[in-house]
Parts: structure tokens; C-alpha cells; sequence
């Protein structure tokens, strides 16, 4: 069914996410830190071994998956929310104003995704103080394109925590979905280590992950390079992947919090 | 007393899961300026029927209109003429009470100047003005409820749905919500429902008060018409054993000048089970999103399963309440019996105790009150909500399902 927008209304309930966000400073600041412990221990204790994947060195290699992680967990989580308004009753008061419930969920959608990629650009300026990045006029330009690619990337999730939210019913499936599925999700997007010359079973499962090419996409942003596998035209799969992947969950989340009983 | 109906509700009925009638073919008006009361139990209908008439369920037959707009074909401008204060909490406790406001107002479609001149004026009518720019969650229950009322009034509804508007408030917090309610009510010449269990609210507040038990409309009238189809007096016998009872009905029964003789039965206490239903962690996580109907666990209804201490309290209030005639005790003693000419009659009655060996603690003699006529049209004390464990298991069921039910978008 299509159901008209409503500007205002898409406006108001993005504005409401912006605010919680702003509020939830103790949120922010432990994602933020937990990012910074992947980068310090990870890149210095594993870095010594690694060297790094490449041509870049360790800390540099993981940057644009550890900044991947904080959208990821960001968006889903925010996602999922639409459980908590339905829990606490905020859910009828939108529910019985005459706007459509599509707009709200825009609303929802972009809001989750503005507060993901606030949280993305702050990691971005922290793993460049850590000198993850080679400051350079391509660099830069290069994370003004990433701020992008993190709007399309976390948009998508935000759509996936939005369809899991209204699917699910209670506080307990938090902990499923964290450990089944962004954990499994975060780990197989070749943050850690490149796709290029993993056992093939492996191989697989990082390609039908989405957050993988998220992170590549990052990665192209960012360091101007990707993986082997997908070779010189990486970011484009990438990105198409990502963009589909951003309509279908959007899609899904509209329609399954659509016919979502309060 | 020549107004426009406001709402007209024609033979409006909704099925759950194709069995269960939760509202059952019922037809009113209501005038414009007017304050309808629906009282009646828990399960009754009375939220199901403001969320057929607010468009956010869909009746399965019949239909209304809401200030001239039918629920079914304009559902949005039946929702611009409303304001629904739902029964339980939806502030966002995280933001201001101005923001909740402002959201609202926004979502209204109110324009910025509109927008803050009405917040500053619905803040005053409810005095809350001061703590305006606090968080919600620091607010009391009684300012979260007068919150939700100014906010649902923020884009000037001709109707304003209250769904128990005091329920869980304290009697102070309660008289100053009945005020408030009075005052929009007059000033705003707001058209208002609002439903309760409450029979003295109904009785201060209602122009006129719908009886709604098991989905269908007992009966429709003034409080003052109400209580004069009850002629007479009440008069409230407590025994002091109450096997008495049994022997002592059969002598009053012989007397002409008594009309009616009620047990008044001790409750199983519905109510308190059922809100020990909602509140407890486990089970509220089922209610309203599931949809699916939890089985009635046997553990909840032998009271085996710890029970929160807020709603221990809670119910050891509804006890509280329950007859103030009697100082709070239960009623599994008491008879009541309406009375022509009662204060006469009281030597007759106790007279007639001594003669057959039955103690009375006490007598109470009072005017009919909601609560009486609620006993004599529906044989059941509205409080306790007795009834048999079919009734109680049945408007349990038709409770889950209304709040689970999938809302119009």
C-alpha cells in the first residue's frame, strides 16, 4: 500500500533520534572506546606479527573495518529501537497522528542512519589522530565520499534492525541477535584479516556477508585500495552491493513495521 | 439542548480471531460539548471502542463518525479532530516535557509560531509551566498524566478520548485531573469520552454514563437518572458470620417494602490479577506485539508466582478502596438491600436480626450511588469485578487480544 509522506513528520522523528543520540553521551563514549581498544591493542599486539596486508601497515589495514563495526552495531541497534518504543507507549502516539506510517519509519530509517554515521566520522578522526590514515588532499577527499558510503551503508542496517525489530518481540533477543548475528557479520567483514587467500568455505561466507562490502567500499574511500578477490573494479561491486542491499532492507523494514502490531 | 452530534456510533462491533466479541454491535451519540462516560470492568469493551473510534483498529462490522468524518473512509481527518490520552504512558520519557509537546505539535503539522504559542498556553492550563524544561522521567505519575492531556489537546481536538485518565493516581492527583478535565471541558467546549472504573469520577465528571459490560451497552443515561431507577435507600447489612446470610435472606425476602437484595460478592479480585498480568515483566513482553495469546498459566492464578511489590501495593490500594462504607474490609459479609423509605426501616431490620439470632456488626443506610446501579444492572460489583473463572478467563483473553491487535497505519 502506498501511503503519502509527510515531510514534517519524516523530519520530527529524525530529529527525536539526533536528540536521544546527543543525550546518550555514555553510549557514544563507550563505542567510541571500544573502537579505540581494537585499534591500540589490536594494531600494536597483533601489528608487531602482521606487519600488515597490502601495503599497509596493520593499524591502517583495520581502520575502515573497525570504523564498519561502529555502524554496524550503531545502526542495527537503533534499528531494533522500535522495540523500546513500542515497549514504553511512545509507538501509539505516532501511531494515531495522522501521518503515515511509512513517513514515521523514514524518519526512523534516517535518523538511525545520521546518528550511526555521526559515530562513524568520529571514529574516522580517531583512527586518523592514531595515524591510520596518510593525510593527503586524496584522503581527504577520499573520507568526504566515505561520509557517503557510510549514509548508504548504515541506512541499510538501520533497515535490517527496523524488519528485526518488528519481527521480534521482546529484550531477550538482543543478546541472540548480538551474538548470531552482528558479531558473526562484524568478524567476517575482513576487518580483521583480507578475503585474498582464505580457505574457500571462509572465502564464501565473507561474500554473502553485506557488512563485508561495506567495509571494502570504506576501505577503497579510505586507503584507495581493496581486496584481490574483487580486484581493480572492487569498490564498484561494492557499492552496487551495498545499495541494493540498502533498498531491500528499507523496503523490508517499511513493510514489516507497517503491518507491525503495537 | 439542540447540539450536533459530534459522534454517532452506528451498531459498531469488533471480533477477535473470529470468536471472540469484544464489542458487540453497539450504537450511541454523543453531543457535541458533552462528556460521555463509559464505565464498566476491565474487558469490557470500553478500549476497544475508543480505538475503533480513534481509526486505529478496524471494526469487523458497523461503522461511526467522529466530527463528521467517518472512521472508515477519512481516517486522517477523523485523527486530526481527536486527542487520544491513552491509558497507559506515551511520553518519551527521555526528552522534555516542551519537546513531547513540540514532537506532537509537529506531527499535528502545527506551524513554529502556532506551535509555541499553544504549548505555552496547553502548559498553563495544566500547570505545568515550571518543570516544563525538565526531563519526563523526573516527572511524578500525576504530571505525566496531566502531560499527556495538555499534549493531546495541542492541535485543538473537537474530541478528546481519555482513557482512564486518574487510574493509579492518588486521591489529590485524581480531584486536580477531574478539575482540569472540567475546566477544558468548559473552556474548550471539547466533546469528551472517557472511560473508567471508577464510578464516583463517572458520577462528578459525566453528563451521561454508557454501561458496557461484555461488549454490549446495559444501559445509557444521566448519573442522577441512574441512580433514580434505583428508588429508595441502600441499605448495607455486615454480618458479623456470614453464613448468617443464608438464613437471614429468606425473612427479608417475605417483606414487601424491600425491592432488591444483593450479595455483595468478595471478589477473586480480577482487576488485581490482571494487572498483576500486565505489569509482570514476563508476561507484559508477550502482550501487545506477539499477538500471540499467552496460555493461562495456573501457576499466575494460584498466586504461586512471585508478584512484583509495585503491584502488591497496588492491589492492597484496590482493597483499600473498595467499600468505604465498610473501612476497607472485603464484602463477603455484607447484604445489601434497597430500601423504600430505609431510615425508617433500620429498627425493622435489626429488630428482625435479634429475632433470629443473627449478629449484625453493622448497618450503613446512603443513597443509591453508580456503584449500586452498577450491581443492580449488571448483578456484579463493579470493584471485585467477580464472576465466574469462565467470565474471568474470557475477559482476560478479549484484554490480551485488544492489545495485541494490529493497529491501522
Amino acid at each position: 500500500m502506498v501511503q503519502p509522506l509527510s515531510g514534517q513528520a519524516i523530519y520530527v522523528v529524525l530529529l527525536r533520534e539526533l536528540k536521544r543520540y546527543w543525550r546518550a553521551k555514555a553510549r557514544v563514549i563507550s563505542s567510541v572506546a571500544q573502537s579505540i581498544f581494537f585499534l591500540a591493542i589490536f594494531g600494536l599486539g597483533l601489528g608487531g606479527f602482521i606487519g600488515g596486508f597490502g601495503g599497509v601497515n596493520y593499524l591502517s589495514y583495520m581502520a575502515p573495518g573497525i570504523i564498519g563495526m561502529g555502524l554496524l552495531f550503531g545502526s542495527v541497534f537503533s534499528g531494533v529501537s522500535v522495540i523500546f518504543d513500542r515497549q514504553f507507549g511512545f509507538m501509539k502516539e505516532m501511531m494515531v497522528a495522522p501521518v503515515s506510517r511509512t513517513s514515521i519509519i523514514l524518519g526512523k530509517i534516517l535518523g538511525g542512519a545520521t546518528t550511526a554515521t555521526i559515530q562513524g566520522i568520529i571514529l574516522m578522526a580517531v583512527a586518523g589522530i592514531m595515524g591510520a590514515f596518510t593525510p593527503s588532499f586524496a584522503f581527504v577527499a577520499g573520507a568526504f565520499v566515505a561520509i557517503g558510503a557510510m549514509l548508504l551503508i548504515t541506512s541499510g542496517f538501520v533497515g535490517l534492525g527496523v524488519a528485526i525489530g518488528s519481527t521480534l518481540n521482546d529484550f531477550h533477543a538482543f543478546q541472540l541477535l548480538s551474538t548470531f548475528v552482528m558479531w558473526p557479520m562484524f568478524m567476517l567483514s575482513g576487518v580483521f584479516f583480507p578475503i585474498d587467500g582464505r580457505p574457500l568455505p571462509l572465502q564464501v561466507a565473507m561474500l554473502c556477508d553485506p557488512m563485508f562490502y561495506g567495509v571494502e567500499l570504506l576501505r577503497w574511500c579510505l586507503l584507495g585500495a581493496g581486496t584481490d578477490l574483487l580486484g581493480p573494479l572492487g569498490w564498484l561491486i561494492s557499492l552496487a552491493v551495498v545499495a541494493i542491499f540498502n533498498i531491500l532492507m528499507v523496503s523490508l523494514g517499511t513493510y514489516l513495521f507497517s503491518r507491525a502490531q503495537i | 439542548m439542540n447540539k450536533i452530534n459530534t459522534i454517532e456510533v452506528k451498531a459498531i462491533t469488533k471480533i477477535f480471531d473470529g470468536d471472540v466479541k469484544a464489542v458487540d454491535g453497539i450504537s450511541f451519540n454523543v453531543k457535541e460539548g458533552e462528556i460521555l462516560g463509559f464505565l464498566g470492568p476491565n474487558g469490557a469493551g470500553k478500549t476497544t471502542t475508543l480505538n475503533m473510534l480513534s481509526t486505529l483498529l478496524r471494526p469487523t462490522s458497523g461503522t461511526a463518525t467522529v466530527n463528521g468524518h467517518d472512521i472508515l473512509t477519512e481516517p486522517d481527518a477523523v485523527r486530526r479532530s481527536i486527542g487520544y490520552v491513552f491509558q497507559d504512558t506515551t511520553l518519551d520519557i527521555e526528552l522534555t516535557g516542551r519537546e513531547n509537546l513540540d514532537f506532537h505539535g509537529r506531527l499535528y503539522g502545527l506551524e513554529r509560531n502556532t506551535r509555541q504559542q499553544r504549548i505555552k498556553e496547553v502548559l498553563e492550563l495544566v500547570q505545568l509551566t515550571d518543570r516544563a524544561d525538565n526531563f519526563v522521567k523526573t516527572y511524578s505519575g500525576g504530571m505525566k498524566r496531566r502531560l499527556e492531556i495538555a499534549r493531546g489537546l495541542l492541535h485543538y481536538p473537537k474530541v478528546l478520548f481519555l482513557d482512564e485518565p486518574t487510574l493509579g493516581l492518588d486521591p489529590q492527583t485524581r480531584r486536580s485531573i477531574w478539575e482540569h478535565i472540567l475546566h477544558l471541558n468548559q473552556e474548550k467546549n471539547v466533546t469528551i469520552i472517557l472511560t473508567t472504573h471508577y464510578t464516583e469520577e463517572a458520577d462528578y465528571l459525566c453528563k451521561r454514563i454508557l454501561i458496557i459490560d461484555f461488549g454490549k451497552i446495559v444501559v445509557l443515561d444521566t448519573p442522577d437518572n441512574l441512580k433514580a431507577r434505583l428508588e429508595g435507600d441502600v441499605v448495607t447489612l455486615l454480618f458479623k458470620d456470614p453464613a448468617a446470610i443464608e438464613t437471614f435472606r429468606p425473612l427479608l425476602e417475605s417483606k414487601d417494602w424491600i425491592r432488591r437484595i444483593n450479595v455483595v460478592n468478595s471478589g477473586n479480585n480480577y482487576a488485581a490479577m490482571s494487572r498483576m498480568m500486565q505489569t509482570m515483566p514476563g508476561m507484559s513482553s508477550n502482550i501487545g506485539m506477539g499477538g500471540t495469546v499467552p496460555e493461562m498459566d495456573s501457576r499466575t492464578i494460584e498466586g504461586k508466582r512471585k508478584i512484583p511489590e509495585q503491584v502488591q501495593q497496588k492491589s492492597e490500594q484496590d482493597v483499600a478502596d473498595k467499600n468505604p462504607h465498610f473501612g476497607g474490609e472485603t464484602c463477603s459479609k455484607c447484604l445489601n438491600l434497597l430500601v423504600d423509605n430505609g431510615g425508617h426501616r433500620i429498627p425493622e431490620i435489626v429488630k428482625l436480626a435479634d429475632e433470629a439470632g443473627v449478629i449484625l456488626e453493622s448497618v450503613e443506610l446512603h443513597k443509591p450511588t453508580l456503584d449500586d446501579v452498577f450491581l443492580s444492572v449488571t448483578g456484579r460489583n463493579i470493584r471485585e469485578e467477580e464472576g465466574s473463572f469462565i467470565d474471568m478467563v474470557r475477559r482476560h483473553r478479549i484484554m490480551q487480544q485488544a492489545r495485541g491487535r494490529r493497529v491501522r497505519g
